[in-house]
């Protein structure tokens, strides 16, 4: 339970900060919303390009874990702001598909760190083995798919995922892919679809930006350069344009 | 083809420099421009030109015989470049500027015909034929055309005045024929005034709904646009296609990168003195003086910059402009054009905004200034209700003051842009957008 009362005193801070930028303020009480060309699409009518199914519900129940919604959290969670959506359309990227990596060997599984990434997978595979690696866990550990799992076990099962007390070989991994290196890769991809420009589909109607109080890509703030001990009054907006 | 074109060089007697000078001339005339397509070769014709009447299209004038001029005697050639007669004297429609060309003397006419004799290569290739329908296919009709409105004559230099405006006034009038976008235009599509005899001359156009701004440059008006520019900072202009006012946009991109930005100093700095030399257009009775300008301007300025309170507008230039325009409206010079003050956003028609606006804007590379720092499109970032409140701002932020833009005006300029690099949105997948690049 550590881990989770750290993460609400870091969502706290977070939205400490945001309490002394006064709620965005607009003239005659305008409400300045963008109409984007293709709105962000509602997480349940979604149908993810890359990921099956089965393997969508368990992205789910997991983003869902990493960062929970409005009544665990205090802030959007990782489901209110699409960052399942933003994982799938990231495997069909050059990200995904490791484009741009030298994925040839030697895979050094014990050299420095220096030495990057290490298996012959692209994200999509690590993504593919590794739920169902989990699931497998599950299975054999609950007799339940991850999903189906009440939130305090499925954190247990995230928990041991990041400490790597989930032994990927004996569930029949081949290429040594730890389930340490599965559970980083979750958890870096839910932050950067929770904070990244909505462009990329996720921090739907760029709510984490507005939590924390970050004004987007406004290109330039030269002219606030000068303007000492007063309040940013704008709210955020995104590379699509859309205005929050 | 080879042999005639050694047999031409040989009748000529290889003289140089009357070549250089005419293709200087053929420069400063910007014949490439219409005689040419965008992938075609130089001077093989075959550019479609929007006119009133419909479309026509340029010839080949290369000196190829039986596609081109290569059969035009020295006399026939001019009587094409100052009366508008083709050589087998049927009438060429006054798409070709023969009108200002008329101006031109004999001297150089000789040159420019030297150098599209030997030193231009002749393409055998057939441009489209025009076919306008009746009665403008009549071209038998524009010789009464011709009676009435191209009556120039040949140049003669006013031994009076500066030498240097006299030579300015002779390529403005003439070869840059900078009147047939300049001038607006009568019932019958003639110049309202081919020379500085006329009030109407170079005082500003609608060309295809883009607004040609008033290149009277002298005093006696509200001050904008040229009239607030000094000599030098005009021949910078047309010499790179920047100053610390402006960047060259539309039509005018071609006529920087093909014809001025080619032009010696001293001939940009006569057409620049010419064109000072010309009282301006007399300011109309709602005219604002530059103080009234300036002290909206700083009002502008201080409330973008304290950022509250902000109409719909103001926020969208904050969102998407004001990082290269700056909140002072006056960008930065030479990089980003002044947007108080600049006569395209300040035009009656909005037209050339909004289509900068929807499909962003490529300075030219010209010989001084070789980069092109493009400005992006917003067409794929904004709505049209957005960039008709966003172009409404703008004319009306600072010191402007044109006219609201409604969307459906936004909507008719969107509906005639081509798909470009410019104003596609960014490939969010993360493609490095290799291919973008090759296409721009």
């Amino acid at each position: 339970m550590s881990s989770r009362i750290k993460n609400r005193q870091r969502r706290d801070f977070l939205r400490g900060s945001l309490t002394m930028i006064p709620a965005i303020t607009l003239g005659s009480g305008v409400t300045l919303t963008a109409q984007a060309a293709e709105p962000a699409p509602n997480l349940s009518d979604y149908q993810p390009a890359f990921f099956s199914d089965e393997e969508w519900s368990f992205l789910l129940a997991a983003c869902d874990r990493l960062i929970p919604g409005e009544s665990e959290g205090k802030g959007p969670g990782a489901l209110d702001t699409n960052v399942p959506v933003f994982i799938d359309r990231q495997m069909d990227s050059p990200y995904g598909h490791a484009e741009r990596w030298y994925m040839q060997g030697p895979f050094v599984l014990d050299g420095s760190p220096d030495l990057g990434f290490q298996y012959p997978y692209t994200p999509r595979d690590v993504y593919q083995k590794g739920i169902a690696m989990t699931q497998a866990y599950c299975q054999q550990q609950y007799g339940k798919r991850f999903e189906t799992l009440d939130n305090d076990t499925r954190d247990t099962v995230l928990k041991a995922l990041e400490a790597n007390d989930i032994d990927f070989a004996s569930l029949g991994e081949s290429q040594k892919l730890e389930a340490s290196e599965f559970f980083a890769s979750l958890l870096e991809n839910t932050k950067e679809g929770y904070l990244a420009d909505p462009i990329h589909g996720g921090n739907k109607n760029m709510a984490a930006w507005k939590m924390v109080g970050f004004p987007g890509a406004r290109a330039s703030y030269r002219d606030w350069v000068d303007q000492h001990n007063v309040d940013y009054p704008l709210g955020p907006v995104s590379l699509t344009g859309e205005r929050g | 083809m080879a042999s005639q074109a050694s047999q031409a060089s040989q009748a000529f007697s290889a003289d140089d420099d009357t070549v250089e000078r005419g293709a200087y001339l053929a420069r400063a005339g910007d014949c490439v421009a219409c005689h040419s397509t965008e992938d075609g070769k130089s001077f093989a014709g075959g550019l479609a030109i929007e006119s009133p009447f419909g479309t026509i299209y340029s010839t080949n004038i290369t000196p190829d015989k039986e596609h081109g001029i290569g059969n035009y005697t020295e006399a026939e050639f001019a009587a094409a470049l100052r009366e508008g007669k083709r050589a087998d004297g049927a009438n060429l429609y006054p798409a070709m500027p023969y009108p200002s060309y008329a101006r031109l003397t004999d001297d150089d006419v000789h040159a420019l015909y030297t150098y599209f004799m030997e030193g231009v290569a002749p393409v055998a290739d057939n441009a489209p034929e025009t076919d306008l329908s009746f009665p403008f296919n009549q071209r038998w009709g524009i010789t009464a055309w011709n009676w009435l409105f191209a009556d120039a004559d040949t140049f003669t230099p006013d031994t009076s005045a500066d030498a240097k405006i006299e030579r300015g006034r002779y390529l403005v009038e003439g070869l840059g024929h900078c009147g047939s976008c300049h001038t607006p235009r009568g019932l019958a599509q003639q110049e309202k005034g081919l020379d500085d005899g006329s009030d109407s001359y170079l005082s500003g156009a609608d060309l295809n709904d883009w607004w040609a701004p008033s290149l009277r440059g002298g005093d006696g008006g509200d001050g904008r646009g040229i009239e607030g520019w000094s000599a030098p900072e005009i021949a910078e202009y047309l010499k790179t296609g920047r100053n610390v006012h402006a960047t060259v946009g539309g039509e005018m991109t071609s006529v920087v990168a093909h014809s001025t930005s080619h032009l010696t100093d001293e001939d940009l700095t006569g057409i620049a003195l010419y064109l000072k030399s010309l009282p301006a257009n007399p300011a109309g009775e709602k005219a604002t003086t530059s103080d009234q300008r300036r002290e909206a301007s700083e009002k502008t300025d201080a409330h973008l910059t304290a950022a509250k309170d902000l109409s719909e507008g103001e926020r969208l230039y904050l969102d998407n402009c004001s990082a290269c325009h700056l909140n002072d409206g006056k960008g930065a010079e030479r990089v980003f054009p002044a947007i108080d003050g600049n006569s395209l956003v300040n035009a009656d028609n909005p037209t050339g905004l909004i289509h900068t606006i929807l499909a962003g804007a490529t300075p030219p590379a010209t010989p001084a200034i070789p980069a092109q720092l493009p400005m992006p499109g917003f067409g794929w970032r904004l709505s049209d209700d957005e960039v008709a409140t966003l172009a409404t701002f703008v004319r009306g932020a600072w010191g402007n003051d044109g006219d609201a833009v409604t969307a459906d005006q936004v909507d008719k300029v969107r509906k005639t842009l081509k798909p470009s690099a410019l104003n596609r949105a960014p490939d969010a997948n993360g493609s490095l957008n290799h291919e973008d690049r090759d296409t721009q």
